[in-house]
Order: C-alpha cells, then structure tokens, then sequence
C-alpha cells in the first residue's frame, strides 16, 4: 500500500519539478530533445574498450547538475530501480573476453617482488558499458525532470514524429499514473474488507489484477475521450512562448561542440599530458 | 419557433459489450429505445430517472463518445458522425459523472487551459479565459493546485470550470451537483441560471433540478416516458413514483 502511495508520489515530484521555473526547464524542449538523443548516440558510440573517453561524457551530466538546481541524490534515488539492470549488461564480459589490456602496478613486496594486477579486455568493456549505460539513464532523467511530458510531445511533434506514436507516448505516461491510483484503491478496498490479513490471499490475486487492469483502461479512454472533447486532435499546445531565442541556440550549439570535442579528441589525456 | 440546438430523431443505442455471446438476437439489450426530443433556445433541461436507465448514455450519444447508434443527432443542424466530431464538439461542454476522468493534466491552470489551447487561442486570451472560467466557479485559489491533491467537490468544481473555459453554446452536465456542499450546490445553481445558453443537466437531485431547469424529461428504461414543465413533472407524485423517484424535499413540505 504503501509502496504504491510512494511510487504516485515519485511520479507527481517529478512532473512537479519539470513545471518548475528554471532556466533548464525554460530551454527549448526541442533542444533539449535533441541534445538527449545526440548525447546519447554519441556516449553509445565509443569503443568498448575505450573506457576514458566513455567516462569524459560524464561532462554533460556534471555541468548540467552544477548549473541546474536538480539534486543529484534524489536522482540517483528515483533512478535506482533501472540501475541494477544498466550494471548487470556488462557483467558477463571478464568471463569471455580475457585478452590482457594492461597492468596496474601495485607496488613492490618486501623481497623486491613486483606486483601487478592484470585487466582483461573484459572488465574494461564491462566497466565503459555500466559507464555507457549509467550515462544515457542519467541523461534521460535530466530530460524528463526538466521537460513536461506536453512539452516533449510537443517538440516530438516539430520532428514530424507521427501524431498516433506522440499520442501514444503521451497515455503511456498517464496511464502509469492511473493504473497505480486504481492499484491503491483496489487494495484499499481489499483491505477494507479482510482486516487483519497481511497482504492479500493468493486466491484473490486473478480478480484484483483483473479489476485493476480493466478499471484503469476504462478511465484511460475516460481521460482520452475527455481530451478529444476538449478539442484535442494528435497537435499539442504548450501555450507558454515557445519561441526559439538566443540562448536555446546558445545551449544547443554548446551542447554539441562538448559533444564534438570528447568525440573526437581524448580530452583527458591531453589534459594529463599538460602537466 | 426558436432555435433547434439539438434534434434527436429515433435515437437506438446498445453497447457493444453486451451483445449478447449466446446469439439469441431476440434479447433486448438496448440502453437507448427510440429516443426523440428537441432542444431549444433558452431550453434548461433536466434529465431525470432512475439508476441505470440511460441518462448518462444520452448524454454521451449527444457529444459523440459514442458512434454506433440507430436515428439521428443533430446539433446545431450538423449530423453527429465521425466526421463532424470536431466542429460538434466545439460548441459543446460536456461535464463527466466523475470527475476523475476529466481531469487529467498536472495542475488547474494547466486543465482549464487545456480546451482554449488546443482551440490556438493567444496566450493572453487563454490566461483570460482561464480566469474567468475560474472566477466564475469561485476557485480562483486554486489555480496553482495539482489536480490529486483536490478535494471530491472541488474537482467538480474544476471539471466544470475546464468546460467554462470553451465558451461553449450547450453544455451538458452529468450529476453536477454530487460531491457539492451546500454552498457551493448553491453557487452552481447560480451560475448555471446565469448561463443563458441552452444546458441538458441529468442529476437524481430534484430539487436542484427544479431550481436549475425549465423543462424535464422523465427516462425510464431507456426510453422518455415524459417530457413537460417542473410544475408538470415534478410535483406529479404518482408520475415519480412509478418510476422510482420520490417528489423534491422541497415541494414535499408543501
Ligand atoms: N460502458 C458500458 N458498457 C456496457 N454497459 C454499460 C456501459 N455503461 C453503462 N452501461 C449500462 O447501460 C445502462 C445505462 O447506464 P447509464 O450510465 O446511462 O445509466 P444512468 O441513467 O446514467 O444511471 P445513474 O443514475 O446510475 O448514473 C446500465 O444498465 C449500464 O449497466
Ligand atoms: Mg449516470
């Protein structure tokens, strides 16, 4: 019960924190949009065993939590569901690929003995794919926590995304919402009526599911037919001005000149060989 | 004669769902049987009959949420069908029976802004909208709420201010006066006396009705078994209560 109290509540906190007033919310959606998508096909598309230049786009997120008042914390703690499965990708990588990719030299024993650790190319490709995989969740995270779900259909409809899977996108998110109020209420009345029961009755399980699933489609077309009636048709309106101003092709280009250049160059070597 | 808003002619109506899966097509499972009214200009009319005869349905045939019926709906002289939805719908506000359905964005504003956006209005005539749509239900301290943490009342409230804010020409409301407090009842009573267009309202509260409406159409099993005045309709006691309604408590006490 009262996981699912929480799990609404997650989901209220960050479409409230997405209508905030903050600079990053007020950047364009579409350029946040594209920043993600771009961000994301560039972190992607690093050599696996290029760890360093995987672990350099680390520099995106960084400078957007610095510059935004998104909590890294609470990121981490909403993200926390999807992170086991980003670290269990890579995991069986060290069992297949053993090719030695070079040692760590951990200092000399009394007898003079060196002693070195080897890295197989397998924990290297291991370790950059948890880096890839941590990277584009974070990233995705700083889209949804800054840009309202509208907005984001709104910028996908400027791509010509068609209007049916924009549509679609767009119930998806607030079927999850209704989907778990029917949970609460569902289980509530459970509860109600079978006092001092922890938990509910296997045997009860079938109908529940049942109820759920088909209390929430009925108020998901509810939801849909109320938005056709009020004039919806597949275009969405955002209202606020979403005009493309200077600083949205500040941020844009910006965005994809620190793409360019941790593509590109190995940014921390070279900062490592100035000193 | 005035004004046709909305002319029904032989209106039939089963929901798909129960269709009955034994084919024995003799079984009647029509919701809606051979519906037909007119609604005027300066018409208020109140819809009223027992659980489950077909209120809500009617309703909901008359904003197209449903397509597959018999007969003919016309509003405003256009034939209701798939391809006149959109301009039908535009010059109707249709208030659901729970208020959950309709709600659905993140905050009021967000809500009540939803119609005259899509509708592309400027930003200052949607703000303006917005306001007086909210002013007008007495909610404008809300404006800044999100939409769970409302009260069941002030959710009507909000649903029927989302609908204010269209400026439709008929507006038809499903039991808008469940969920209300005594003042707040009274307040929608006040505003839908206000709204000089044409209204259909369903509610199982007689007296509401009979404060709120011109003209009553009884339902029963779904079809109008009578169409007059209150003062016809309402205060005939052996009338009601052949259809399972009782006289309104306030024309009782007299
Ligand atoms: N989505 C649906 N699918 C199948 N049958 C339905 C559906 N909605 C309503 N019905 C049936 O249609 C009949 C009329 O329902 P409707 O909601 O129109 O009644 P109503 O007059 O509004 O009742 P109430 O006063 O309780 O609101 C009921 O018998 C109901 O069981
Ligand atoms: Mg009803």
């Amino acid at each position: 019960m009262s996981k699912i109290n929480k799990a609404i509540g997650e989901i209220q906190n960050l479409t409230q924190m997405a209508e905030q007033d903050q600079w990053m919310n007020r950047i364009h959606p579409l350029v946040k949009l594209l920043l993600t998508v771009m961000y994301i096909g560039v972190t992607v598309s690093f050599d696996k065993y290029d760890f360093s230049g995987v672990l350099s786009m680390a520099v995106y997120p960084i400078i957007i939590f610095i510059l935004s008042d998104l909590s890294f914390k609470n990121a981490l703690y909403r993200m926390r569901v999807v992170l086991p499965v980003v670290c269990i990708v890579g995991v069986f990588n060290p069992f297949f690929d053993k090719e030695v990719a070079g040692y760590i030299e951990l200092g000399t024993t009394a007898d003079g003995v060196m002693r070195t650790l080897v890295v197989t190319g397998g924990v290297v490709s291991m370790l950059s794919l948890m880096v890839k995989g941590f990277l584009t969740v974070t990233a995705a995270y700083i889209l949804i926590a800054t840009t309202t779900i509208e907005k984001i259909c709104y910028a996908l409809r400027l791509i010509h995304v068609p209007k049916i899977i924009v549509t679609e996108i767009l119930l998806i998110y607030r079927y999850i919402t209704l989907l778990l109020t029917e949970a609460k209420r569902v289980v509530q009345a459970y509860s109600l009526r079978a006092p001092g029961q922890n938990g509910i009755k296997f045997s009860a399980w079938g109908s529940l599911v049942g109820q759920m699933l088909i209390r929430s489609m009925d108020r998901a077309e509810n939801v849909y037919d109320s938005m056709c009636l009020r004039g919806f048709d597949g275009e969405f309106f955002i209202g606020e001005k979403v005009a493309f101003r200077g600083r949205d092709a500040a941020f844009l280009l910006s965005g994809i000149v620190v793409f360019v250049v941790f593509r590109c160059f190995p940014v921390f070597e070279m900062v490592g060989e100035l000193f | 004669m005035s004004h046709i808003h909305i002319n029904v002619e032989n209106l039939e109506f089963a929901y798909d769902r129960v269709k009955d899966t034994r084919k024995d097509d003799s079984q009647d499972n029509r919701i809606i049987k051979d519906v037909s009214f007119r609604a005027c200009e300066n018409d208020s009319i109140g819809i009223i009959g027992a659980n489950g005869v077909g209120k809500s349905t009617l309703l909901k045939l008359l904003v197209g949420l449903e397509l597959n019926f018999t007969g003919q709906i016309r509003v405003e002289e256009i034939p209701l069908e798939k391809k006149t939805l959109s301009r039908v719908r535009e010059k109707i506000g249709y208030v659901f029976q729970d208020s959950d359905s309709q709600l659905f964005m993140t905050n009021v504003y967000q809500d009540v802004a939803f119609a005259p956006r899509n509708y592309g209005l400027p930003q200052e005539e949607v703000d303006r909208r917005v306001k007086n749509a909210l002013s007008s239900v007495h909610i404008e301290h809300l404006r800044d709420k999100p939409v769970h943490a409302l009260s069941g009342g002030e959710k009507k409230l909000v649903s029927i201010a989302t609908i204010l804010s269209m400026i439709p020409d008929i507006i038809l409301m499903d039991e808008p006066s469940a969920a209300l407090d005594p003042k707040n009842r009274r307040n929608l009573i006040n505003i839908l006396n206000e709204f000089d267009h044409m209204k259909i309202i369903t509610s199982h509260d007689l007296d509401f009705i009979w404060d709120t409406c011109n003209r009553i159409l009884l339902m029963a099993d779904g079809q109008i078994v009578a169409d007059g005045t209150p003062d016809e309709i309402l205060k005939n006691k052996e009338l009601l209560e052949a259809n399972g309604l009782e006289l309104p408590l306030s024309l009782m006490q007299r």
